[in-house]
């Protein structure tokens, strides 16, 4: 308790120190406000369009993005690394496949994204997902792969169904691999989502990073690029609680 | 209540693995009929097939040749099975490891809790219900093992030297304690150890296997007066089976090859 209190401590106090530095090179330091906008102005901006509702529909449809990238992404690659150590003959076939999507760099891919699947929000999902699928994947093959024989036998004396037997040990057993992947993938899926958005489309954080940036508010920048730093520390602490709940019982887990 | 005569018959059973090399004999012909509630111990050195022939029983494995019946009229989990190592699912807990058998067989919730807290109650872990694996003791966790194999009240356990990674103090607790699970259920039970003394000191028949190939040497009565307790380790016949026990497996042909 003491601990968690004096670690609450340092981080305000690192903050404010930041904040000061922040306040202190707009102001006496003089810095213009292009370059490096107050903390006032910035926090103004915000408010802004906090009040106007536009903040809102913005970073609602990049976090509605994130989200779905990353259930679809955890599913897909749950699902096929599964697959693939349920069938080693399918692996053999895939491997390869896989190993070329996997090294190609997803952010050189998300122009032809946009080719394939248009300006809207199917092809910022994609982006995203493909970020998120290949950590995850890979995770989960380490997972299911890691899997003590003995529980084959446990769930083969039980005669357990296919979809017990996975519900019930395989899943859980492969949950801690799964998430170092998912952990990696959701850094990545702010990276994307905002990345997509700067290319494309009207709306999203990424959006107003590059119609702010084109209209020199340096401020309404500035809250934007806090905006996506506030929502990946959301997406850390979110993925924290999910830990360690699902993996209290490795008794390690601890942010 | 009518006893089995030939609860586990098993007839010229025998297992070859296929490895790199040719063909690897695991297991020669053994045959033996096991009556039910009877208590038989298989003592044998690493290699001798001990461990072949339970899973064998179990149905984990299948024979290469062979007959083995288990009259158990039809159930779908006729045997009970404890592993060398515990092989609980560390993230339930306790009463949620051995209720497993039952929730993955449609027992209800509550029906299932009744019986898997009897077992915990017979097994000595009371209190411990709502703790997990990785906070119990490795004997705390056998013994969580054993009442597991025996939640969905199998009439035959098998068990692949349970007691094997335990300290000496623990293993001859918990040798009493089975005894006592044995006597109050009526299980057949099938134990495999390295550990003559304990083979003698469990079971009505102790079964001698030597090893390259695997096959049975010989199969000894015990007749030891039962309840047995601290006196039968006492006892001149039990020192006398250990002996004997202890020949049977260092004979040449044990150690051939």
């Amino acid at each position: 308790m003491s601990g968690r209190f004096s670690a609450a401590v340092d981080y305000t106090l690192a903050l404010a120190v930041l904040l000061f530095a922040w306040w202190f090179a707009t102001g006496p330091m003089g810095l213009p406000t292009y370059l490096l906008p107050s903390p006032l102005r910035t926090w103004n901006a915000l408010v802004t369009i906090a009040l106007t509702g536009e903040l809102w529909r913005h970073l609602g449809f990049t976090l509605q993005n994130i989200v779905l990238g990353l259930i679809l992404g955890c599913i897909a690659g749950i699902a096929i690394a599964y697959v693939m150590t349920r069938f080693p003959k399918l692996a053999v076939w895939l491997d390869g496949p896989l190993v070329i999507l996997q090294t190609a760099p997803k952010i050189a891919l998300a122009p032809l994204f946009i080719v394939w699947f248009g300006f809207g929000v199917l092809s910022k999902i994609v982006l995203i997902f493909s970020l998120v699928f290949f950590p995850v994947f890979v995770g989960a093959v380490a997972g299911f792969r890691a899997l003590d024989p003995k529980m084959k036998d446990l769930s083969k004396l039980l005669g357990l169904s296919s979809i017990q037997r996975f519900r019930q040990i395989e899943l859980p057993a492969a949950m801690p691999e799964i998430f170092v992947g998912l952990k990696i993938g959701a850094v990545q899926a702010l990276v994307g989502a905002v990345l997509a958005e700067w290319m494309s489309g009207k709306v999203g954080l990424g959006y107003l990073m590059t119609f702010a940036s084109a209209t020199y508010k340096t401020p309404l920048l500035f809250a934007a690029v806090l905006l996506t730093v506030v929502l990946g520390l959301l997406l850390h602490v979110a993925l924290t609680i999910l830990e360690r709940r699902l993996l209290s019982w490795k008794g390690a887990a601890r942010g | 209540m009518s006893q089995s005569e030939r609860m586990i018959d098993i007839a010229g059973v025998h297992k070859t693995f296929v490895a790199d090399h040719g063909t690897v004999t695991a297991l020669e012909p053994v045959s033996i009929t096991i009556k039910e509630g009877e208590f038989i111990s298989i003592v044998g050195p690493s290699g001798c097939g001990k461990s072949t022939l339970l899973r064998l029983i179990s149905g984990l494995d299948q024979a290469s040749g062979g007959s083995i019946k288990l009259d158990v009229s039809g159930r779908k989990r006729p045997v009970g099975f404890v592993f060398q190592e515990p092989v609980l699912l560390p993230w339930k807990t306790i009463i949620d490891n051995v209720r497993f058998p039952l929730d993955t067989s449609g027992v209800s919730r509550a029906q299932g809790d009744k019986t898997a807290l009897d077992l915990i109650k017979m097994v000595g872990l009371a209190g411990f219900e709502k703790a997990l694996p990785r906070q119990l003791s490795g004997g705390m966790r056998q013994r969580a093992a054993i009442a597991r194999a025996l939640s969905d009240d199998p009439p035959i356990l098998l068990m692949d030297e349970p007691f094997s990674a335990v300290d000496l103090l623990t293993r001859d607790n918990l040798n009493d304690e089975l005894l006592r699970i044995w006597q109050s259920t009526g299980k057949t039970i099938l134990l495999v150890t390295h550990s003559v003394e304990e083979a003698a000191y469990l079971a009505d028949r102790v079964m001698v296997m030597t090893a390259r190939p695997g096959k049975l040497k010989c199969i000894h009565n015990v007749e030891l007066p039962r309840p047995r307790g601290e006196e039968t380790k006492l006892d001149p016949a039990y020192h006398a089976l250990v002996a004997q026990l202890r020949r049977d497996l260092r004979t040449p042909a044990g150690e051939a090859h």
